[in-house]
């Protein structure tokens, strides 16, 4: 059990003493701040149909919880899915695979450590919500109780599932990090729409916010005395602020049996922790990368040959910035696996063949969230291989490593997007054609600003998961490409945008050589 | 060709230095910097090579400040760092390639050099396969080409050999004399064979301090008369220790060969010469 302890307690340690990890506390407590709007925000989160409840602990409780179990559910997967990737990555897997750690222990000590980190994030969240709760002070009574129940029933079991999902993953599949990040894209989404029909369906959500939100669904009918169903908004909607009506929310008496089933989903995640212990590779794993070699090479010299350096031809001085751009592009190129090729090679035939409209909204952001991996290590990447000290020593790093940098991204996603572009130069939507070019850039600089924030690729690709994820689902606010109708001034917000990516990108780069 | 130190400290925090007070002056030729780990060494060879700036002091290269103009130093120099990596999915040509481009520099001669840098560090034959597959000192190798690809005038050297078999490090020892003949060379090292054959000079820090400078005789000088030889029972070992700085010790007929240095003469003991080790131990010992 003190091995066990101290396994969670150093990997807690090792991944929250990060740069990155403080800037995805502040960034999640910056999200909880918006999921119970006050109350002259031009937005809402959970509504049903013209009704919000209003602002009692019931409300506050229940909502933060739906709220914080989606939002963990959907990015907590990616904040702690490279657990073991990171012992793999720095070796530590070597000599942990040589201990007499039991493979179960291991795992088992890795998802109770995600579960930790999760529960910090969830930590500062449900302090936010508290907060908030007196500062909007709508003259209800502080119960604290109404808070913990919906957490303790929902939110809680729902990130000890993702935890262990997040290990799972690792162990089947820790060489393909895009192909984790897609497939429990695809998972979040079919758990998301499953609907239940009865009360022991709500046993088998997972994320164990459709029973609540059922129950205010209900409620709202029994005000309204409507036999219909009632339009039920979760996430960010906006405006219809004018038509806003209240109602009292109670909270909910939850069935023994779904309160069983939460138990049971964590029980089945330790199950299946159990079973797959004897697949876990521990870290012997094959070098698919380079499997022509199947061996490390390690030449030996046969015979001890002589640099003359002052023999050597003489190389030309030239600070342009095109061969950058050239090797940048080369990285990029070699930087995926050839079936994520295939893939993006089927997007952009898709681009060119399905109706412009389909293409333009969901294709698009698709096909370049494919390269969210691509992306993130644009100016990361030295950091991640230690080429640091040779990028940043070199000449003029700023205009000219950034700026290769960053324009071998964009003419990625440029060429990536080149068939609806000229569809659309074709049809002569010249404003489609300017947010795509624009949002192509805006999202390379995204990249490119939050790699050299944080130093990591994890806060970009989470949040690029997220966008990409809410423009599918239809929710404009957060569309940069220009896929849905958009106010006349879209594409100066557009370029105001890029500007202070721009700006903040180069200001962080340059202080980062300066110290 | 003079790279100027002066007083130049790197303060991490209110009571932790890095380095204090360093001053040296260097001009053509090989310098060899030698210190325990911890000793500043790393942190020295940073700072020249523009990747931190001091907290005080001034550093400057033909009187040239480079921490107000780092691309000055950086359009001349050539640095392999202790702890660099490589792109995994790149091979040696197209990695060289890239830090060239990053150096700025190219040409038609460019690929011939390259071929002719991994040739002569015995690379040609792996040098389009990914670096990812390369052995350790396969690896090192491809950082000295990399310090090599762009003719420096200043050469920043950081634990060369590690990794390095011993055909290797006689191969890297005639480079790194080859390349003194009209530039800066500082080898940082914290072992001394590698620098005793090929250093002209011997810079020696300790505790983020210089310690002791000059050329290899003047350093040895230190310790003339005071290293000697003798034989001891092995349980007299720690008691001896107490009293004085080993340097090596060899068994023989079940008894300890004891090399070591003393201020005091000693009668039983043998004289021995002494050499830089002794002269390194010395001086990092009693300072």
């Amino acid at each position: 059990m003190n091995l066990l302890i101290t396994i969670i307690k150093s990997d807690y340690l090792q991944r929250t003493r990060s740069y990155a990890f403080l800037i995805t506390l502040c960034a999640s407590l910056a999200i909880a701040y918006t999921f119970v709007p006050a109350t002259d925000a031009g937005y809402s989160t959970i509504r049903i149909s013209d009704y919000v409840g209003v602002y009692n602990s019931v409300w506050f409780g229940y909502v933060t919880a739906i709220m914080t179990s989606i939002f963990l559910s959907l990015i907590g997967f990616y904040l702690v899915n490279s657990g073991i990737k990171t012992d793999y990555d720095t070796k530590v897997g070597q000599i942990i695979a040589t201990t007499n750690i039991k493979n179960f222990t291991y795992l088992i000590a890795k998802a109770l450590s995600n579960f930790l980190v999760l529960l910090t994030i969830f930590l500062m969240v449900g302090i936010m919500s508290v907060t908030l709760f007196f500062v909007y002070n709508a003259g209800y009574p502080f119960e604290p109780l109404q808070f913990i129940k919906p957490y303790a029933l929902i939110t809680i079991p729902a990130l000890f599932v993702i935890s262990i999902v997040a290990v799972l993953f690792e162990v089947f599949l820790l060489k393909y990090s895009t192909l984790q990040n897609i497939g429990y894209f695809f998972l979040f989404s079919i758990l998301m729409v499953y609907n239940p029909k009865t009360e022991s369906d709500y046993s088998l959500d997972v994320f164990g916010s459709k029973i609540i939100m059922h129950q205010l669904e209900e409620r709202v009918r029994e005000i309204t005395n409507s036999e219909e169903e009632m339009a039920m908004n979760i996430g960010f909607s906006i405006g219809n602020h004018h038509e806003t009506k209240t109602f009292e929310f109670t909270g909910i008496e939850f069935p023994t049996s779904f309160i069983v089933s939460r138990l049971l989903w964590m029980a089945l995640g330790i199950v299946l922790l159990f079973l797959s212990a004897p697949l876990f590779h521990r870290f012997n794993l094959k070098e698919k990368p380079f499997k022509k070699n199947k061996a490390v090479i390690n030449l030996q010299s046969n015979s001890v040959k002589t640099i003359r350096i002052s023999r050597l031809p003489s190389p030309l001085v030239n600070f342009s910035v095109f061969p950058l751009i050239k090797a940048e592009c080369l990285l990029l190129f070699r930087n995926s696996k050839k079936w994520l090729w295939i893939v993006t090679i089927i997007g952009v035939v898709l681009l060119a063949v399905l109706p412009i409209k389909v293409t333009h909204q969901i294709v698009l952001p698709v096909l370049w969230f494919l390269q969210v991996s691509r992306l993130s290590s644009l100016t990361t990447k030295e950091s991640m291989y230690n080429v640091h000290y040779f990028g940043f020593t070199s000449y003029k790093p700023l205009s000219r490593l950034l700026t290769s940098q960053i324009f071998a991204g964009y003419l990625l996603m440029l060429v990536l997007a080149l068939p609806l572009l000229i569809r659309l130069i074709i049809i002569s939507d010249y404003v489609s054609v300017g947010a795509v070019i624009l949002g192509a850039l805006f999202i390379v600089l995204l990249a490119a600003t939050l790699g050299i924030l944080t130093r990591a690729k994890k806060l970009f690709e989470v949040l690029f998961f997220m966008i990409t994820y809410a423009n599918i689902n239809g929710l404009s606010i957060v569309d940069y490409y220009g896929g849905f109708e958009h106010h006349s001034f879209y594409l100066i917000q557009l370029i105001a945008f890029i500007i202070l990516l721009g700006s903040i990108s180069i200001l962080m780069r340059k202080s980062q050589l300066e110290k | 060709m003079r790279l100027e130190i002066q007083n130049v400290s790197k303060r991490y925090s209110k009571n932790k230095y890095g380095l204090k007070d360093f001053s040296i002056t260097i001009e053509k030729g090989i310098l060899g910097l030698l210190g325990p780990n911890g000793a500043g060494k790393s942190t020295l060879l940073k700072m020249i090579a523009t990747v931190n700036k001091p907290t005080t002091g001034i550093i400057s290269l033909n009187k040239n400040s480079i921490i107000k103009d780092p691309n000055y130093m950086r359009k001349q120099l050539g640095f392999l760092p202790q702890d660099f990596g490589v792109y995994p999915n790149l091979n040696a040509y197209e990695f060289l390639e890239y830090i060239a481009a990053m150096k700025g520099i190219g040409g038609k001669n460019l690929k011939p050099r390259i071929a002719q840098l991994l040739e002569g560090l015995n690379l040609i034959d792996a040098a389009k396969k990914p670096i990812g597959s390369y052995s350790g000192g396969m690896k090192q190798r491809v950082g000295i080409a990399q310090v090599l690809l762009n003719d420096p005038k200043i050469v920043l050297f950081d634990e060369p050999t590690v990794g390095l078999d011993p055909e290797e490090r006689v191969r890297f020892r005639n480079l790194i004399s080859d390349l003194s003949n009209d530039c800066i060379v500082i080898l940082s090292s914290h072992i001394v064979s590698d620098i005793d054959t090929i250093a002209d000079t011997v810079a020696i820090m300790k505790n983020g301090q210089l310690v002791s400078y000059g050329n290899q005789d003047d350093i040895v000088q230190n310790v003339h008369g005071k290293v000697f030889e003798t034989t001891i029972e092995k349980e007299d070992l720690a008691a001896f220790k107490t009293k004085h700085i080993v340097v090596s010790t060899s068994r023989k007929n079940n008894k300890l060969v004891i090399r070591f240095i003393t201020d005091t003469s000693n009668a039983i003991a043998a004289p021995k010469e002494a050499n830089l080790e002794d002269a390194y131990l010395y001086v990092t010992k009693t300072n």
